[in-house]
């Protein structure tokens, strides 16, 4: 009786005095953010003081501004989808969501988004959610400088961190990322910009494309994931200035590129990868500028990749370079550096005068009899490679670098 | 010495008589096709050949495309499966499966295809989902 008198006396007390910000909190104000939201009007600001809050699943349906102060803790207590938004306009932020329901039928996310336009989410934490952001139809979104954290005991009981479904033009900058399904994933999402994102020791990929056209992403760091960054059936997407890390395993990339077209791969960093990029089905992307290093491949180019272009790349201390399962050189490479370059340069020009042939003779042998590996570094692989480097057979012929040069490119 | 020949003359009695189809190790294998790791452990297909070569996939439209890129003739089939949606990560074969198509499934390379062995169980989702239910044949066609 003495709350309902509280809340009818601070309603009438918003009402009168401060039509549009809304208090919830012990120390004052309504005690529930479902009662808030629900008496809100539109446009109407909400801040939430800190305290623990287990209100189910709040819904909101109006546009609204959510404000955390003192990161308020809102639980899910492992059953609930926490905030479900069906109102444009609606700002998050500052709050941190715990323990979201999780299901393996339904998409159950801490924050679930449905037409949810211009939709901004900011500087939040995600403690254990099952999916953390889940947009689906909305379009014009921000996602900024939230922190997630998933766990789980079988690994494939896990969501997605962010999660993007049929939604245009969104921002996503600034977050962390870690132990997710995928870090970031877009399906049929089209005008993304994702920069400035840690994503690292999600299960499957950081950041995945799926028929997600015209994107751009950069400044991210990737380590420790399934694979770095997997792009999918989508073309013109512009990666650059990322770094990949320590993306290890027999089905890991820092870089996994499948059916794209029209991209370009500039200034980005693979460290210690188990291969650097791997490419299938890719034509008319450029890869420039980028830094190779400590990677057992850097480049595994395969079939029906044309029209690519590799200029002014530094490969050094990769086990294999370059390895490809085709014979048709339809890829240009050029004015590279490669630190396996032993040839010579008379002319002074700054690039080698005979060209390099990146495909080392025993990738191409493991690429068709993987268990051959064990031979690597024998005596009789070294004859082998010499063989072939005189007279090439199986190593393919158009597969060069006409311009190796002498000295490593300035990629700073 | 024996001991290393030995140990070899296993391996290769061992490694030259596999066959039949294996488990899909959900989080572990990765599609043969699109490379994708296979996680979601309510879709995903696996065709076993003939001669037992085992090639896994993670969605109905991996199979059809891949057995179209394999170029496989049904004499070159042994096994055809596919998760049962309403039992995870147990495989049927497609001929004894129901399957829906509709655009409320969410499934890895977006096929929007369930598969079911239990056609109450399908009838129960039908009912929730709508859309279309297909047999395998539909199944194919719809991806050819």
């Amino acid at each position: 009786m003495k709350l309902l008198l509280v809340s009818i006396f601070y309603l009438v007390l918003i009402q009168t005095a401060f039509s549009d910000q809304i208090m919830v909190g012990a120390s004052g104000g309504l005690s529930s953010i479902r009662w808030a939201v629900e008496d809100a009007m539109p446009g109407d600001t909400i801040f939430v003081q800190s305290g623990v809050y287990k209100e189910e699943n709040v819904i909101i349906n109006k546009p609204l501004t959510l404000i955390g102060i003192n990161k308020p803790v809102l639980d899910g207590q492992g059953k609930w989808e926490i905030f479900t938004v069906s109102a444009p306009n609606v700002t998050i932020e500052g709050f941190l969501f715990k323990d979201s329901g999780k299901s393996s039928i339904a998409d159950v996310a801490a924050i679930k988004g449905l037409d949810a336009h211009k939709i901004v989410i900011r500087n939040n934490v995600f403690d254990n959610t099952f999916f953390g952001i889940h947009l689906s139809n909305s379009d014009s979104t921000r996602i900024e400088d939230n922190r997630l954290t998933s766990k789980a005991e079988h690994e494939y009981q896990l969501g997605n961190g962010i999660h993007l479904w049929k939604c245009k033009t969104t921002i996503i900058t600034g977050n962390t990322i870690s132990g997710h399904r995928d870090g970031i994933y877009y399906e049929f999402v089209i005008n993304s910009i994702t920069r400035n994102n840690v994503s690292n020791g999600n299960r499957r990929y950081g950041l995945h494309f799926m028929f997600s056209h015209d994107a751009e992403y950069s400044e991210n760091y990737f380590s420790d994931n399934g694979a770095g960054v997997a792009v999918m059936y989508t073309h013109s997407v512009k990666m650059f200035n990322n770094t990949f890390e320590h993306n290890w395993g027999s089905s890991a990339y820092g870089m996994l590129l499948k059916d794209i077209r029209d991209s370009e791969v500039l200034n980005n960093i693979f460290f210690g990868n188990t291969s650097g990029i791997f490419v299938e089905g890719v034509s008319r992307t450029v890869f420039d500028r980028n830094l190779f290093e400590s990677n057992g491949y850097a480049i595994k180019l395969m079939g029906s990749s044309y029209d690519n272009i590799f200029k002014n790349n530094n490969f050094i201390a990769n086990t294999f370079d370059v390895t490809t399962n085709s014979n048709l050189g339809l890829n240009k490479f050029e004015r590279n550096y490669w630190d396996k370059y032993s040839g010579y340069d008379l002319n002074k020009d700054g690039t080698g005068d005979i060209p390099f042939y990146p495909v080392n003779l025993f990738s191409v042998i493991i690429e068709r009899i993987p268990p051959a590996i064990i031979l690597w570094r024998s005596f009789l692989v070294f004859l082998l490679d010499r063989a072939e480097k005189v007279i090439p057979a199986i190593t393919p012929e158009n597969l060069k670098d006409d311009y190796p040069l002498m000295k490593s490119n300035d990629l700073s | 010495m024996k001991n290393i020949l030995f140990l070899l003359f296993v391996s290769l009695v061992f490694s030259s008589c596999s066959g039949g189809p294996e488990p899909i190790r959900f989080g572990h294998d990765s599609c043969d096709r699109c490379k994708m790791v296979i996680m979601d452990p309510k879709f995903g297909a696996e065709i076993v050949t003939a001669k037992g070569k085992v090639y896994k996939l993670d969605d109905v439209n991996c199979m059809v495309g891949y057995m179209r890129g394999l170029k496989l003739e049904s004499k070159d089939i042994g096994h055809l499966l596919i998760v049962d949606f309403g039992n995870p990560e147990s495989l049927i074969n497609v001929e004894d499966a129901y399957f829906i198509h509709s655009d409320k499934i969410r499934s890895p390379m977006a096929s929007e295809i369930a598969a079911f062995s239990d056609k109450a169980l399908m009838e129960k989702y039908y009912a929730e989902w709508g859309g279309e239910i297909l047999d395998w044949k539909g199944v194919k066609k719809l991806f050819e």
